[in-house]
């Protein structure tokens, strides 16, 4: 019997993308520093020497680029899992980590954090709750439907759920004041990684290492998740509780990301699909292809949205405006790798 | 788009209404013809501009609030006036007040005072047109605030008092940028406007936040016009400011401490400074004659020698005359911490 | 080993399919389901593999309550071929049939040697070695059916049950199937097929069990039960019966 395709040139590609977009990342910025600097910053950084740079473009390096690349590399590769994770649950290419309405409940929560003129932290952890919260409501309604095809209850669930935390959104959007509230909130949803500092690490690596943690080690089973409910009960899966753990990680890692970020759409779908046309569509190879690989698309956008102008671009503008053409790019000439 | 109920309600308050007889008419900052009422003494304010703006000019004829006044506000202006109820707002963003209720409410005048470009003057003329109101647009930017003044003046029919607000208005504006004007352009300080919590987001080039600050410093972010928007800390590394405005507490209480701003130099020579708000913003919002005494303020930050004047002094005044209050020295150093 | 139906009403939440039904299949023995649509054919597999709760009654395998094994232990006893897959994702072959190995395995387990060995031999036996780096997507119906029985038989069960297994298939990969089932049950494993066509029975089967709207109209050996006047009354139409030296063949009448 022949060998199955070597995954090694994909994951190559993979960790090659990772690599240039974090040398990218770390050299490049508003402030100009250069590569002997930041050589000798993380040099200095590692073997507890002092770095003969300015202190200012220590500060850039470890306190606001350094923190800003990692929580990149972090938020691309926990929505690239989410997502690759949720379009095997869903037996659907085109789904996203959106689809059970982590976004939008995680943004319900931001927005009201902002009306009520909280501190940063506390904002962020409403808006972390906010997104659990939708999911749960979600999978509670789901499972009281009692139904031969839970995946479709859970859809049209979170379809509805979704729509309904929007709509929260907007009445809270409507009732901010105009002047300090709105723009904020506009801001917050359009997704930024502008605001990231060393103590937003944190509370972003936990929830994401224990997310993704839990659905890198199920990507074998997820392979037969993929399958029609019937035929992977038959096969001896406990499809229920699977099915509720694989939500669970996935919504952790979202939340977690939303809240840090803001709503950054594309990344969870567009990436998957990236990943599938390097290692194929196995999800033992898959999903740590797309973590990975998800890091360094993310940072490469992330770097553009904060190099481009003065200004901030917002991300999740600039991953629609990629991630767009690229899809449909995927979906003409990659065809093959789906069904 | 012409709500036909609106259209009824108007049509009938036309009807049982007495007739006005609007024997003058006025050309309103967009150049609009608006009908001088005869007799004035019920106002509508469409926005906030205009709430303020009328305050300190006829407080007794304002209606009500866009929004309501938080208590704590409320110490700083007349208490019957300031517990007037919300009214909602036809303009800005967000529109809030349902035409019906301002009908209801049988104003004489409504007062908008802001920007007077093409979509503002369009939606003066719908709801002059629904309601059978005059509705005047008056010019809201900083500079012209004398002018809009006298105008509403003649359309209250309050003349005298309207001259002694403009004139205080010209000659605050006359000292101050004649002691600015000399400075050259690249000695004046470098001024970064902070807002948000985390202190990224600021007014670009040009925008209605930053007026005052771009009149007598330079804003950083002013080589790009543009309103609000996002920057990132390293951006804000590159500009250095001098000198840091904020009005946001959290920002102001948590940047002396924060890492990532330790190396800005506003930081490092502790330059960074709460702008106070009560009752109404000195610095930003809302857009206002508020902002007048701010500008004493922000002209002693940023050239503390040319200024010698004592800043309690002049808010003492400035209150008195505008909000019509006699703040004690407590509230005056209240208001001065910046804090709520 | 036995695996049998006692007096199982089964159904849908919504609605009941047929009460007091009662079938057996032991080891090494092939059993037939025929009957028209909506009979309720497949709702008696389903509800004999466990997929489906019965509403009454009980399914026993090996003297324990099926209800009483935990999904996995299900699936190493008995295996399932469906009637059409649906691939959403291109697996290749070779993965399709490993993942009939996973109830051999814990929750993260990934395949071993062994299981890989299982595997390549189940596609050997099926005669499909040479499609196992292809997609699934990108082979024929016949193939897919084979690469469906392979994963079944990949499960080490003690039974297959099979539903409509030759539906989807061209004339030449009928007969093919039909004896590999027939290989199967020598092997001994008991296996149970649904199936619309009675000559398939005829030749596969050692049992048949008519079933019609949601009744037992008949069950035992197939030369027995397959008469022309029973399947007339299966399938409420006519249908001719021709004899010759070489065997028996029913065609609609």
């Amino acid at each position: 019997m022949s060998k199955p395709r070597s995954a090694v040139p994909g994951f190559a590609i993979a960790i090659a993308v990772l690599i240039a977009g974090l040398l990218l990342a770390l050299t490049v910025g508003r402030y100009p520093v250069g590569l002997g600097e930041l050589m000798s910053v993380l040099y200095a950084k590692v073997t507890g020497h002092v770095a003969d740079v300015s202190p200012a473009v220590e500060s850039v390096i470890l306190q606001v680029r350094g923190p800003r690349v990692m929580a990149a590399m972090l938020v691309g590769a926990a929505l690239a899992v989410a997502g690759t994770a949720f379009q095997g649950l869903f037996r659907n290419p085109l789904v996203s980590p959106d689809i059970l309405g982590a976004s939008s409940g995680a943004a319900l929560g931001a927005v009201l954090g902002i009306y009520l003129s909280l501190g940063v932290f506390a904002i962020q952890t409403i808006a972390f709750l906010g997104g659990l919260i939708a999911v749960g409501v979600v999978y509670v309604i789901g499972a009281s439907v009692r139904s031969r095809d839970p995946i479709l209850v859970l859809v049209l669930t979170g379809v509805v759920v979704g729509s309904l935390f929007g709509a929260g959104v907007g009445l809270v959007k409507y009732l901010a004041d105009p002047y300090n509230q709105l723009p904020a909130m506009t801001f917050w949803l359009l997704g930024s990684l502008s605001a990231t500092g060393v103590r937003d690490l944190l509370p972003l690596f936990g929830p994401v290492a224990a997310g993704a943690a839990v659905l890198v080690a199920l990507r074998w089973r997820m392979n037969v998740m993929s399958l029609p409910e019937e035929e992977a009960r038959a096969l001896g899966v406990a499809t229920g509780p699977l099915r509720i753990a694989i939500v669970a990680a996935a919504t952790l890692v979202t939340s977690a990301s939303v809240a840090t970020a803001g709503i950054i759409g594309w990344v969870g779908l567009v990436v998957p699909h990236l990943a599938r046309s390097l290692v194929g569509p196995d999800f033992a190879r898959l999903l740590p292809a797309a973590a990975i690989l998800g890091g360094g698309y993310l940072l490469l956008i992330d770097t553009l949205a904060r190099t481009m102008a003065q200004v901030e671009i917002p991300l999740g503008i600039l991953t629609a405006v990629i991630g767009t053409p690229f899809f449909i790019w995927l979906l003409t000439s990659v065809q093959k790798n789906w069904s | 788009m012409i709500d036909r109920r609106a259209l009824i309600a108007g049509l009938s308050a036309a009807l049982i209404a007495p007739r006005r007889a609007s024997a003058q008419t006025l050309s309103d900052a967009a150049g609009r013809t608006v009908p001088v009422p005869a007799k004035v003494s019920r106002v509508f304010p469409a926005g906030p501009p205009a709430a303020i703006l009328l305050y300190t000019l006829a407080p007794d004829l304002l209606i009500g609030w866009p929004r309501a006044n938080r208590p704590e506000e409320c110490a700083y202006m007349l208490p019957e006036i300031c517990t007037r109820p919300e009214v909602g707002r036809i303009t800005g963003r967000g529109n809030t007040a349902n035409l019906e209720t301002v009908l209801a409410l049988k104003p004489d005048l409504i007062l908008d005072v802001g920007s007077t470009s093409a979509t503002f003057v369009s939606l003066a003329d719908r709801v002059q047109e629904q309601t059978g109101i005059p509705y005047a647009l008056l010019d809201g930017r900083f500079a012209g605030i004398a002018r809009t003044y006298r105008s509403l003046g003649e359309l209250i029919g309050r003349p005298e008092d309207a001259e002694k607000l403009a004139r205080y208005t010209e000659d605050t504006l006359k000292t101050i940028l004649s002691r600015v004007e000399p400075i050259a352009a690249s000695e004046r300080p470098r001024v970064y406007y902070a807002r948000g919590p985390r202190g990224l987001a600021t007014g670009l080039g040009g925008s209605i936040n930053v007026e005052t600050i771009e009149l007598i410093g330079r804003n950083v972010a002013g080589e790009t016009p543009g309103g609000l928007a996002n920057v990132s800390i390293e951006q804000i590394l590159v500009w250095n400011p001098d000198v840091i405005v904020t009005i946001d507490q959290e920002f102001a209480a948590t940047v002396r401490n924060d890492p990532s701003w330790a190396s800005v130099k506003a930081v490092r020579e502790n330059r960074v400074h709460l702008s106070p708000k009560m009752p109404f913003g000195w610095v930003d919002f809302p857009p206002s004659v508020n902002r007048l005494i701010g500008l004493w303020w922000l002209a002693k930050i940023l050239y503390p020698e040319r200024f010698p004047e004592d800043l309690r002094a002049l808010t003492q005044d400035f209150y008195s005359r505008f909000y019509h209050v006699a703040p004690t020295a407590a509230q005056i150093d209240h208001v001065l911490a910046g804090r709520d | 080993m036995i695996l049998e139906g006692r007096q199982l009403t089964i159904g849908y939440q919504d609605r009941v399919v047929g009460a007091g039904l009662n079938v057996k299949l032991e080891n090494g023995e092939v059993l037939a389901l025929l009957g028209p649509n909506g009979g309720g054919k497949t709702t008696l597999l389903k509800t004999l593999l466990g997929l489906l709760s019965p509403k009454a009654g009980e399914v026993r395998l090996d003297g324990a309550a099926l209800a009483s094994r935990t999904v996995r232990e299900r699936a190493r006893l008995i295996a399932y071929v469906p009637q059409t897959h649906i691939a959403t994702f291109a697996f290749s072959v070779e993965a399709v049939v490993l993942m009939g190995r996973t109830a051999h395995g814990d929750l993260f387990a990934r395949p071993t040697s062994q299981d890989r060995r299982v595997a390549a031999t189940m596609l050997d036996r099926l005669g499909i070695a040479q499609l196992a780096q292809r997609p699934y997507t990108m082979i024929s119906g016949g193939e897919r059916q084979l690469v469906l029985l392979a994963r079944a038989l990949a499960q080490e069960p003690q039974f297959i049950v099979l539903d409509e297994p030759t539906a989807n298939l061209d004339f030449g990969n009928q007969g093919k199937v039909m004896r590999e089932i027939r290989a199967l049950a020598s092997s001994g494993l008991g296996v149970l097929f649904t199936t619309h066509d009675p000559n398939h029975a005829l030749r596969a089967a050692d049992r048949a069990y008519l079933l019609r709207d949601g009744e037992r109209l008949a069950e035992g050996p197939v030369k027995q039960i397959l008469t022309r006047e029973r399947l007339e009354a299966l399938y409420g139409a006519s249908v001719q019966m021709i004899t010759d030296a070489a065997g028996t063949a029913f065609i609609p009448g």
